[in-house]
C-alpha cells in the first residue's frame, strides 16, 4: 500500500479525483472511485466514508456495495461484510463469485464449515471456481478439503478485488488520455488478479480495438462473454470488430446475438439492418429498420435507409412516404429532397 | 467499389473513439456509401485555457480532419453533415451559434443607428 501511495500516477489521479469530487460531490461514481483510491492507498476510514456517501447518493449502486463489503473484510469487520454479501446472495443466488467471497470471509473469520459450504456452492454455480479450487487442491474427489497451505493463500485473495479494480480504474483513466499501451498494461494486471471479472476483459478488448489489435480484442471480448454470456453489448462490440476486419459473416452472427440480448436497442437493430442490406437480404433489413423505428420513431437514419431500401426494390410509394416523413423533420435535407423529386 | 455500409459504420465508430471529438451528442448513419452525421459537434479534450479564438480554430481543424478521414474510407461516396452548431458554407466551416450572434449583433447595431 505504501508503494501504491508513492506511485506518481496514483498521486496524480487521486488529486484529480479529489478536485472532481469537490466540484461534483453528488456524483455517486466519483465518490466510489475516490473511495477505491483511498482503499488501495491504505486509508480505510476515508475509503469507508466515501463508499457510504456513494451509497447514500445511490443506494442501489452495486459496485460500491461490493467494494464496501471487501473493505470490511480487509478491516476484519466480519459481521458488516457478511451482511452485505448475504444480502447480495439473496438477490443473485446463483452468482458463484458471491459464494466464493463468502467462503473467503468465513475462512478468515475461522468458520470453516460455513466456508466449505460456500466454496462448494461457488463451484456448483460457476465452472471457473471448479478449476480455481482444483488448482489449489481444495476441490478433490468431489469435495472441499481445506488444508493449511490453501487457507493461507485463500485468506489473502480478497485483496485481489481491491487491486484488480484499482488497476482497472487506472487503465481506463490512461485509455481516456489516449495512452493505450500503458492502459493495456494496467488492464492486464486487473484481469490477472481477478480473471473471473468480465468487465476487465471487455475493457481490454475495447483498448485493443482502439489500438487496431483486432485478434487480441476479439480474444478478450470472447473471454468476457465466456464469463458473462448475458453481456449483450459484448456481442455488439465483437460484431463491430469483425466489421473493421471486413469479416461481415461473423459480424452478422454476433449482431444477431446482440439484438437477441438487447431487443430494445434501436441502434443494434439498425446495425443488423445494415448487415442484411449489405448482403442484399432486403426483407430482413426492412424488418429490422421497422423495429428500430418502432422503438425510436425519430430515428432518422433508420428511416433514410428504409426509404432507400424501398427505392431499390422499386416500391416507389413506400419510398416516397418515408422521404416525406424525413423532410418533415429535416426540411433542409437536399439529399433526400433530390431523391424524392427523382421518384415523384 | 464495395459499398458495405456496416463496414463504413464500424470504421466511423472507431474513428470517433480514437478522436478528441465528444460524440455523446452525435448520431451517424450510412446509406449506400453516403454517410450522414447529425447532432452537436463538440471537442471533448480542449487545452486552451478558455481562449475562445483558439478553441474555435482547434474545432475547425478537427472538423476538416474528421471530414477528410471519413471521405477517405473505402466505399464512402459522400458525407452529409447536419450539425446543429456547425455548418459548411462555400467550403468553410462556420459556427451556427456564432453566426446567429453576429447577425443579432448586426441587427442591434442597425437598430441603434436607425434609432439615432
Amino acid at each position: 500500500m505504501m508503494r501504491t501511495r508513492r506511485n506518481p500516477i496514483y498521486k496524480r489521479i487521486l488529486s484529480e479525483i479529489e478536485r472532481e469530487v469537490q466540484f461534483h460531490p453528488r456524483y455517486a461514481d466519483l465518490q466510489n472511485q475516490f473511495a477505491l483510491l483511498w482503499m488501495v492507498g491504505g486509508e480505510m476510514e476515508k475509503a469507508e466514508n466515501h463508499f457510504l456517501e456513494a451509497l447514500r447518493l445511490n443506494p442501489k449502486y452495486r459496485e460500491a456495495i461490493l467494494n464496501l463489503g471487501f473493505l470490511y473484510i480487509e478491516m476484519r469487520r466480519w459481521k458488516e461484510a457478511e451482511e452485505i454479501f448475504l444480502s447480495e446472495v439473496k438477490r443473485h443466488p446463483r452468482d458463484g463469485s458471491l459464494h466464493h467471497v463468502l467462503g473467503i470471509l468465513y475462512l478468515q473469520a475461522g468458520r470453516e464449515k460455513e466456508a466449505a459450504a460456500r466454496i462448494h456452492k461457488s463451484i456448483r454455480y460457476h465452472s471457473y471456481y471448479r478449476d480455481y479450487y482444483k488448482k489449489r487442491r481444495v476441490w478433490q474427489r468431489g469435495g472441499v478439503h481445506l488444508h493449511q497451505k490453501a487457507e493461507r493463500t485463500l485468506k489473502k485473495t480478497h485483496l485481489n478485488h481491491h487491486y484488480a479494480h484499482f488497476h482497472n480504474f487506472i487503465g481506463l483513466y490512461l485509455a481516456k488520455k489516449g495512452k493505450s499501451a500503458q492502459a493495456v498494461k494496467e488492464l492486464r494486471k486487473a484481469a490477472r488478479l481477478k480473471p473471473d471479472e468480465f468487465i476487465f476483459h471487455a475493457n481490454l478488448g475495447t483498448v485493443y480495438a482502439y489500438q487496431g489489435a483486432y485478434p487480441k480484442a476479439i480474444h478478450e471480448y470472447q473471454k468476457a462473454l465466456e464469463i458473462d454470456p448475458f453481456y449483450g453489448l459484448g456481442y455488439a462490440n465483437l460484431s463491430y470488430i469483425y466489421g473493421l476486419m471486413r469479416r461481415t459473416h461473423e459480424a452478422l452472427r454476433y449482431m444477431k446475438k446482440a439484438v437477441q440480448m438487447n431487443p430494445r436497442y434501436a441502434d443494434l437493430h439498425y446495425n443488423l439492418a445494415l448487415l442484411y442490406s449489405d448482403r442484399k437480404r432486403y426483407e430482413e433489413a426492412a424488418f429490422e429498420l421497422k423495429k428500430a423505428l418502432r422503438i425510436n420513431p425519430n430515428y432518422l437514419f433508420a428511416r433514410i435507409n428504409l426509404g432507400v431500401l424501398y427505392e431499390d426494390q422499386k416500391r416507389w410509394k413506400e419510398a416516397r412516404r418515408e422521404y416525406r416523413k424525413i423532410l418533415q423533420v429535416t426540411p433542409d435535407d437536399e439529399h433526400i429532397r433530390k431523391r424524392l423529386e427523382r421518384i415523384s | 467499389m464495395l459499398k458495405e455500409d456496416f463496414v463504413i459504420q464500424s470504421n466511423i465508430r472507431r474513428m470517433l473513439i480514437r478522436s478528441s471529438i465528444d460524440y455523446s451528442r452525435m448520431d451517424f448513419g450510412t446509406v449506400k456509401g453516403v454517410v450522414y452525421i447529425r447532432g452537436f459537434f463538440q471537442i471533448s479534450r480542449l487545452y486552451t485555457d478558455g481562449d475562445e479564438k483558439e478553441e474555435k480554430e482547434f474545432t475547425v481543424k478537427t472538423l476538416y480532419s474528421f471530414e477528410k478521414k471519413i471521405r477517405s474510407l473505402p466505399g464512402v461516396t459522400d458525407v452529409i453533415f447536419q450539425f446543429l452548431n456547425w455548418r459548411k458554407e462555400k467550403g468553410q466551416w462556420v459556427p451556427i451559434e456564432g453566426k446567429k450572434k453576429e447577425e443579432e449583433k448586426d441587427d442591434d447595431e442597425n437598430k441603434t443607428e436607425s434609432n439615432l
